[in-house]
C-alpha cells in the first residue's frame, strides 16, 4: 500500500497523522496567474510537498517534470506499494498483472493552464504536452510505464468512487484468472480554480471544515492526493514471501438510477449488502466502517439511514469512521485512501476519531468514533458514493 | 537578440528533461533518446521565451544538437532581419 495526502507522504505519515488526530485541513487563498479577479480561499487539505528521491533512484532526475499533480501523487503513492510489495523489477508485471487507477476529473492544473494563457494572458497556443498531461488516462499511463507493468491497464472514472470500484474491478482480475496481480488505486489534484468554483457553485463546499456526521457540518472540503494498493492472488504472494496487509474479500458495486446529484439511499444499501454477501460476512459480525462522510448535510444524513437499515440493531456493535475529517475529500482517490487507512487503523487496533465534530446529528444517527478508541475489529468496509449515485462498498478482513 | 547555443542547451535539458551534462553539441537526438514530441515542446518554450518560430518541418533533417543549434540561430536572425 502507498499514500500521499495533506497527511503526510508515506503510510506511516498518514497513519501517525490520523492515529493522533491530526488533521490536514487549512485555509487557502489563491489566484489564477497574476489576476485580480480569479482568486478563491476557503478550508482545503493540500497535499505535503513531495519527496522524490526514491523515484529519483528508480528513474533519474526530475521524475515528475510534465506530470500534472494527479499523476504525481499517483506515481508517489503507487511506487511505494510497488515497493513495499517487493514487486519492483518482478517478472509477474510483464503480463500477469493489471493496472487500474481511480479518478474523477483529470489533469485540472493542466487545463486551467491552458486557459490562463488563452484568457488572461491573450497567447493563441499552448503547450504541446497539454492533452497527454490532462488526459483523465494519464496517471494509469506513467504508472505502467514506471514500473513496467504490460499487462491490462486502464482508468475507471465514477466520481467520487472512482477508486473504489478501480479496486473491487482490480480484484475481479484476479478472481477471474485474468491476472496475478493488479495495483490498484486512485488520485486526484482539483485544488484549482474551475474545480473549486463548480464545487462552491454546487453549494456542496463548506466554510470552516469538515465535520462528518455532527450537528452544524456545512459542507465538504477539497483534499488531494493518491492512494495505491497491490492485489494479488493468496498463494502467490504467499509463495514469494511478500508481506501482506489484509484480505480484499468483498466489493458491491450498484447504481441508485436517481439523481446526477442527489444521494438515494437504496443504491448505498444495496452496495453495502451485496459486499457483505460477497465477503460471507455476517451483517452483525462487528465491523469498522469507513464511511463516505463527506460532511455535506444530505450524504451524511442518507448514509446514516443506509447503515442503519442495513445493520439493524447491530450497528452498535459497529464503529463508524470518517478520514474525510483529516484528509478532505480526494473525489477520485478518496476510496482508495480510505481503504487504506481503514486496513491500517484495522491493523493497529485503533479506530481513529473522526475530526471536528460539534455533537450528534439527531438526523444523522450512527455510532460515529467521536474519539480515538483501542479496539480490535478483524474486518472493515470502505464506502463510496458518489454524485450521479454511482456506489462502491469494500470489505478488507484481518489475516 | 541573437541566441546563444547555451540558451538552447538549457532550454533543452529543462524541456526533454535530461541532464544538462549530457548535452554536447555533437550528440546525436536519438542517441540521447530524445523523442519528437520533446522537441516540440523545447520548440515551444523557444517561442515562448524568445520568440522564436520553429516549425517541425524547419528541423525535420536535424541529426545531431549542433544540427537543431543551428538551425534555430538561422531561424532567429532571419526573424530578426525580417523585424
Amino acid at each position: 500500500m502507498g499514500a500521499v495526502s495533506a497527511l503526510g507522504q508515506g503510510l506511516d505519515a498518514t497513519w501517525s497523522a490520523l492515529d493522533e488526530g491530526r488533521g490536514g485541513i487549512t485555509r487557502i487563498d489563491r489566484r489564477v496567474a497574476d489576476s485580480e479577479i480569479h482568486t478563491f480561499a476557503g478550508p482545503a487539505a493540500v497535499c505535503v510537498p513531495l519527496d522524490t528521491r526514491a523515484l529519483e533512484k528508480r528513474s533519474g532526475p526530475r521524475p515528475l517534470a510534465h506530470l500534472d499533480p494527479f499523476a504525481a501523487f499517483a506515481v508517489i503513492a503507487g511506487h511505494e506499494a510497488m515497493e513495499g510489495a517487493g514487486l519492483l523489477d518482478h517478472p509477474v508485471l510483464e503480463q500477469r498483472t493489471a493496472m487500474i487507477w481511480g479518478c474523477g476529473s483529470g489533469g485540472n492544473q493542466t487545463i486551467e493552464d491552458s486557459y490562463a494563457r488563452s484568457f488572461l494572458k491573450g497567447a493563441t497556443n499552448v503547450h504541446p504536452l497539454s492533452i497527454p498531461k490532462q488526459m483523465i488516462s494519464a496517471p494509469v499511463s506513467h504508472l505502467s510505464m514506471m514500473f513496467g507493468v504490460q499487462g491490462p491497464a486502464f482508468t475507471i472514472a465514477s466520481a467520487c468512487a472512482s477508486s473504489g470500484h478501480a479496486i473491487g474491478e482490480g480484484m475481479w482480475m484476479i478472481r477471474s484468472g485474468r491476472t496475478e496481480v493488479a495495483v490498484v488505486g486512485g488520485s486526484e489534484a482539483a485544488l484549482t480554480y474551475g474545480s473549486w468554483k463548480g464545487w462552491l457553485a454546487l453549494q456542496a463546499m463548506s466554510d470552516d471544515t469538515c465535520r462528518p456526521f455532527s450537528l452544524h457540518r456545512h459542507g465538504m472540503v477539497l483534499g488531494e492526493g493518491a492512494a495505491a494498493l497491490v492485489l494479488e492472488d493468496y498463494e502467490h504472494a504467499r509463495a514469494r514471501g511478500a508481506h501482506i496487509f489484509a484480505e480484499l474479500a468483498g466489493y458491491g458495486a450498484t447504481s441508485d438510477a436517481h439523481h446526477i446529484t442527489a444521494p438515494h439511499g437504496r443504491g448505498a444499501e444495496a452496495a453495502i449488502r451485496a459486499a457483505h454477501a460477497d465477503a460471507g460476512l455476517a451483517q452483525d459480525t462487528p465491523i469498522l466502517i469507513s464511511s463516505h462522510g463527506t460532511g455535506t448535510p444530505l450524504n451524511d444524513k442518507i448514509e446514516s439511514a443506509a447503515l442503519r437499515n442495513v445493520y439493524g440493531d447491530s450497528l452498535g456493535q459497529h464503529r463508524v469512521i470518517a478520514t474525510k475529517s483529516s484528509h478532505g475529500h480526494l473525489i477520485g482517490g478518496g476510496g482508495a485512501l480510505e481503504l487504506v487507512t481503514a486496513i491500517q487503523a484495522m491493523n493497529a487496533g485503533v479506530v481513529p476519531a473522526v475530526l471536528n465534530g460539534l455533537g450528534p446529528d439527531p438526523d444523522a444517527q450512527a455510532p460515529v468514533a467521536w474519539v480515538r478508541e483501542e479496539r480490535r475489529f478483524d474486518a472493515v468496509i470502505s464506502n463510496s458514493f458518489a454524485f450521479g449515485g454511482l456506489n462502491s462498498a469494500l470489505i478488507a478482513r484481518r489475516i | 537578440m541573437a541566441i546563444t547555443a547555451d540558451q538552447i542547451l538549457d532550454i533543452i535539458a529543462e524541456e526533454v528533461p535530461i541532464e544538462r551534462s549530457e548535452l554536447k553539441p555533437d550528440a546525436t537526438l536519438e542517441a540521447l533518446n530524445i523523442a519528437s514530441l520533446d522537441m516540440i515542446s523545447v520548440m515551444f518554450a523557444l517561442e515562448d521565451k524568445f520568440g522564436v518560430i520553429i516549425e517541425q518541418n524547419d528541423v525535420a533533417e536535424t541529426k545531431t544538437l549542433a544540427d537543431f543549434i543551428a538551425v534555430v540561430q538561422a531561424k532567429s536572425d532571419a526573424q530578426a532581419a525580417a523585424g
